[in-house]
């Protein structure tokens, strides 16, 4: 039996994370990760088959840890990348939240996403969207995420993916 | 040169509205490109008949269909394309459709079968695309004359490979595939020959779409002068990363302090085809490094010491190889004059090291991805790009002049310690960032637009390339 207060840790955390990208609040978007935390977005091999292994096949996205993602705020707050001046605006939205694993501190959880992506300098909009999951560790910082991947259904891609378009 | 508010009343078949769209007077120091070129729809119409389907155009790696009855589907211009390993070993390039009523016969992107069965009405290819099958043939009713008809997949004009790179033509008139890339397959073996065993695409699919002209990309890979404005923002992370602010070491990038000190320069060559190069710093940091001994004693010095150079190449008019941060292969393929779909591959060698392969992911994902950190700056300048280039008014372009005042005829020292004999040559320090190279593009074009307007042969020479 997974205790539902497993499920609220979960999806607190998913919503939250979702949240503070929109809200573009970095800092607090980026402390939600474990410093060893993997992030993965697989490519599509085929039409059929995701990615399986990013040390073989190309990945959209692969950081072995936070550093990666730190890599990505330095660039997105740097205000020298055309692709990101000015900004997307972007609605995450988080649903179908399951867990599929619960031990007492490490919690693993699958979801549904959707974002939208509107692009104040050419005026237009995209949706993205896929499911990811999670891996979320309890330590002396509370629940963390500790693992995620991220599957992008739609993978013929606009000009521009960064992190917050996922 | 007619007033630009007359040309562009004119219309675009117009051969003497052609003739002004490249302003290509060297001799003056002068060459210019309207922004028609890059905007004008009914140019684009054009281009896709008069270049796309007159020239050898790139369609995938022999290794992508190793084995008997591999496939892969791709495309010239807006036409649909398939490629085949038939049991008799003979690779063959069709167009991908059904000759009963015309529709695409294999939908998915690659696979392994004997038979390409459309999903119409059931009509069977082999994978030599003979019509192995009319179904239900004889309750059908069919006249003789039906029945003496050729019911086969339409091969393209002309199909060919060099070094494992496969080519097609929709048009039968080009010169034979290695006559056609001339000098360049110097450099496309600087990329093929870097596997002991031959190259491969890593798995993995990476495509994406800009709303801009192909022109744009058929440019920026060549564009030494926009690192320093389009990529700030990379190198502000990558100067993170050398001095250790960073924790994210993964892709081993260069130092770009160090490659902005580098000797560097641009070559022109017929049929539109250039290359870019720049002395490496940190050889060290090129996934070919840790071979190259193997490499050096199978190609010899020469080559060996070129793969350890940055290199970038364009085969006119829609395949570029970039060997800067890892090795990449790109193709595009032009949608509508304002819309570009492209494929970024990554090649490596086949059996390479398991701990230089992750390195080499790391590396291309890092600056090639469109999900990383330097092309969505450049797609989003292409976006621009197709924004401003409406405005005719502002008249031609002044992109292609840098280095026009140091560039010399023919080959330089190390053009010609190569062996290697460009039309143009222009090197000098980086911060030189010739823009010559687009010479040899827009030459090109403006060739392939006014003889197919004028309705003469893209090759006058050409006998013709039997598949
Ligand atoms: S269209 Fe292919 S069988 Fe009819
Ligand atoms: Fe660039």
């Amino acid at each position: 039996m997974i205790p539902s207060t497993h499920v609220s840790i979960a999806t607190r955390l998913l919503y939250r994370e979702a949240a503070l990208l929109d809200e573009r609040r970095w800092d607090d978007w980026i402390a939600l990760f474990a410093q060893h935390c993997e992030y993965w977005v697989p490519t599509w091999r085929t039409e059929a088959e995701l990615a399986t292994d990013p040390q073989r096949e190309l990945s959209h996205i692969y950081y072995a840890s936070r550093a990666g993602l730190e890599d990505r705020l330095v660039r997105i707050r740097s205000g020298r990348s055309p692709a990101t001046t000015p900004m997307r605006r972007t609605a995450h939205c988080v649903s179908n939240i399951e867990l599929l694993n619960a031990a007492e501190d490490r919690l693993e959880v699958r979801s549904t996403w959707a974002n939208h992506v509107f692009d104040p300098h050419h005026r237009t909009q995209l949706v993205l969207f896929g499911w990811s999951e999670h891996r979320l560790e309890y330590g002396s910082g509370g629940w963390l995420i500790a693992r995620k991947k991220i599957v992008l259904q739609n993978d013929q891609l606009p000009a521009m993916i960064d992190i917050y378009c996922l | 040169m007619i007033s630009l508010a007359k040309s562009r009343i004119m219309h675009a078949m117009d051969s003497q509205y052609l003739a002004t769209l490249v302003d290509d007077r060297l001799a003056q120091g002068v060459f210019r490109v309207h922004p028609d070129v890059y905007a004008s729809s009914e140019l684009f119409d054009a281009e896709q008949k008069h270049v796309f389907e007159r020239t050898w155009i790139f369609l995938g790696l022999e290794s992508q269909i190793a084995k008997p009855n591999d496939y892969l589907v791709t495309w010239i211009g807006r036409l649909p394309v398939l490629v085949t390993h038939a049991a008799d070993g003979v690779r063959r390039a069709f167009f991908n459709v059904c000759r009963h009523k015309g529709t695409v016969l294999c939908r998915l992107e690659s696979g392994n079968t004997r038979f390409h069965v459309c999903g119409y009405h059931g009509w069977a290819y082999d994978a030599a695309g003979r019509a192995v099958d009319i179904k239900d043939q004889p309750s059908g009713g069919y006249t003789e004359a039906f029945t003496r008809d050729n019911h086969d997949l339409v091969p393209l004009g002309a199909f060919a490979s060099y070094k494992g790179l496969m080519f097609g033509s929709v048009s039968a008139q080009v010169p034979p595939l290695e006559t056609f890339l001339g000098e360049m397959r110097f450099f496309l073996d600087l990329a093929m020959e870097q596997g002991a065993q031959g190259m491969e695409f890593v798995p993995g699919r990476i495509g994406f779409t800009y709303n801009g002209n192909w022109k744009a990309q058929l440019d920026n890979s060549s564009d030494a002068y926009h690192l320093t404005s389009t990529h700030l923002s990379f190198m502000e992370v990558q100067r993170r990363r050398a001095d250790s602010v960073s924790g994210n070491q993964a892709a081993r990038q260069f130092d770009w302090k160090k490659r902005f000190e580098q000797e560097g320069g641009a070559y022109t060559f017929l049929n539109g085809h250039n290359v870019i190069w720049l002395n490496q710093s940190e050889d060290t940091k090129r996934p070919v490094y840790p071979q190259i001994d193997e490499v050096r004693a199978r190609v010899g010095d020469l080559k060996a010491e070129w793969m350890l150079r940055l290199r970038n190449l364009t085969v006119f008019p829609s395949m570029q190889i970039a060997d800067s941060t890892s090795l990449l292969i790109r193709t595009f393929r032009p949608v509508a004059v304002d819309r570009t779909e492209m494929r970024y591959y990554c090649l490596a060698p086949i059996g390479e090291a398991a701990e230089v392969r992750q390195w080499r992911l790391r590396q291309f994902e890092d600056f090639f991805n469109v999900s990383g950190f330097a092309t969505p700056d450049d797609t989003a300048m292409y976006e621009d790009m197709a924004v401003g280039l409406k405005a005719a008014q502002i008249g031609y372009v002044q992109g292609y002049a840098r280095g026009i005042g140091v560039q010399t005829a023919g080959p330089d020292a190390l053009a010609r310690a190569a062996g290697v004999m460009p039309i143009s040559s222009a090197s000098g320090m980086f911060d030189l960032q010739a823009e010559t190279w687009g010479h040899a593009l827009y030459r090109e074009w403006a060739r392939l637009m006014q003889s197919g307007v004028a309705g003469e042969p893209a090759w006058p020479q050409a006998a013709g390339a039997a598949q």
